[in-house]
């Protein structure tokens, strides 16, 4: 999920987290779509940005993030359950470039 | 190779209270939880006079590492849901923050995707109170903190070696001080009146076999610690994945997909996390 500068809202975004307020307390709750109303309220809180429903984008490309993986693998490859355990976070990190 | 005796060393850690190098605001809340009888009350008042860190510890609190998010709206209510160690742990937590950025940057984020990750295995696998094995993922390298702060010269070159031999930074450790994080973390864990099993989680997260009163929670945070490294979040030293003790897996029996969990628990919170500071 995105994260967007509170200028940035536009109204039927959808809240991928609640907004909270400094103390805590959730003003606005997860899946909430945003109105005209609702932007003007959370530009009148203390906050900079919120998280907003979608695809991350990814730092890293898959390439990149995948052979950076190899190299975190490149001493433990062969120990007990780490082959398994690495085809794991392999398909985690693959499936967070769908 | 190392000239520092490990009795000095533990010595100078335990000095924490007086050290130049650790700032007062650490100072101060190691003088209070380090009080033999501190009170729950005692402790949610520390808080609540310091504005700062009450946001800090109720953004903590609300945030999905501990599984109350958005519910809890005040220092004392906190303090009761989660107890004395769970605070005292938290508090920590957020007061070596900035500390952790400074000193050994990526730290921070490593340390709370240990938390997550920790919280949601100790979740799945029935443990009565989630939220101490989470807060002993947060404070698992806590002994970092201090070596950093207190020991930069030897620390650089510990991290140097580790990199040039690849080796973990938990063997460059031994070389440079004869001692590694996890002691200098069960040193001030002890210090600070933790509870047992909080003090043996910090002191065998690498050695997971030895830990005799928390086996289950040692092998916990062991896991958590291995996957936020495989995952990439944060640096904790050098960019290895260690390898896992198999008799602590075994004792975890995760499936694949509790795994597969695991891991996007930690993706989905730790998008949010650097709002904590
Ligand atoms: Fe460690
Ligand atoms: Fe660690």
């Amino acid at each position: 999920m995105p994260k967007f500068s509170v200028n940035q809202l536009e109204p039927g975004m959808k809240l991928a987290k609640p907004v909270m307020a400094k103390n805590g307390m959730v003003m606005l709750g997860e899946g909430t779509e945003l109105t005209e109303i609702w932007i003007e309220r959370i530009q009148d809180m203390d906050i900079h940005t919120v998280f907003i429903d979608g695809p991350t984008v990814q730092t890293l490309s898959m390439e990149e993030a995948l052979s950076a993986l190899d190299e975190r693998f490149a001493l433990v490859e062969d120990k007990p359950y780490m082959k398994n355990i690495k085809k794991i976070v392999k398909q985690h990190i693959e499936g967070l470039y769908e | 190779m190392s000239n520092i005796d490990p009795k000095v060393l533990r010595h100078r850690v335990e000095s924490i209270n007086t050290l130049p190098t650790v700032p007062s605001v650490l100072k101060r809340l190691s003088a209070v939880i380090e009080k033999p009888r501190i009170t729950i009350v005692e402790i949610s008042a520390f808080i609540s006079n310091d504005p700062a860190l009450t946001t800090k510890v109720l953004k903590m609190v609300n945030s999905a590492i501990y599984g109350f998010p958005g519910r809890i709206a005040s220092v004392s209510h906190a303090t009761m849901l989660l107890g004395l160690n769970v605070i005292k742990g938290l508090l920590l937590g957020v007061s070596v923050f900035e500390l952790m950025q400074k000193t050994m940057s990526g730290l921070y984020e490593h340390s709370l995707a240990c938390a997550i990750a920790s919280r949601v295995i100790a979740q799945k696998k029935g443990m009565k109170e989630p939220e101490e094995v989470s807060v002993a993922g947060l404070l698992h390298d806590i002994g970092k903190v201090i070596l950093t702060l207190e020991f930069a010269k030897e620390y650089e070159a510990a991290m140097g070696e580790a990199q040039e031999k690849r080796i973990s930074i938990f063997e460059a450790e031994k070389n440079q001080f004869n001692a590694t994080h996890a002691d200098v973390g069960s040193w001030l864990a002890e210090k600070w009146r933790f509870p047992r099993n909080l003090v043996e989680v910090i002191e065998f997260h690498h050695r997971p076999a030895l830990a005799k009163n928390a086996p289950m929670e040692a092998a916990i945070v062991h896991m958590a610690d291995l996957l936020a490294r495989a995952r990439g979040f944060g640096f904790a030293g050098e960019n290895f994945v260690p390898e896992i003790n198999p008799m602590a897996f075994e004792l975890l029996k995760l499936s694949d997909q509790d795994i597969q969990d695991v891991l996007q628990e930690m993706e989905d919170n730790m998008e949010s996390a650097e709002d904590l500071s």
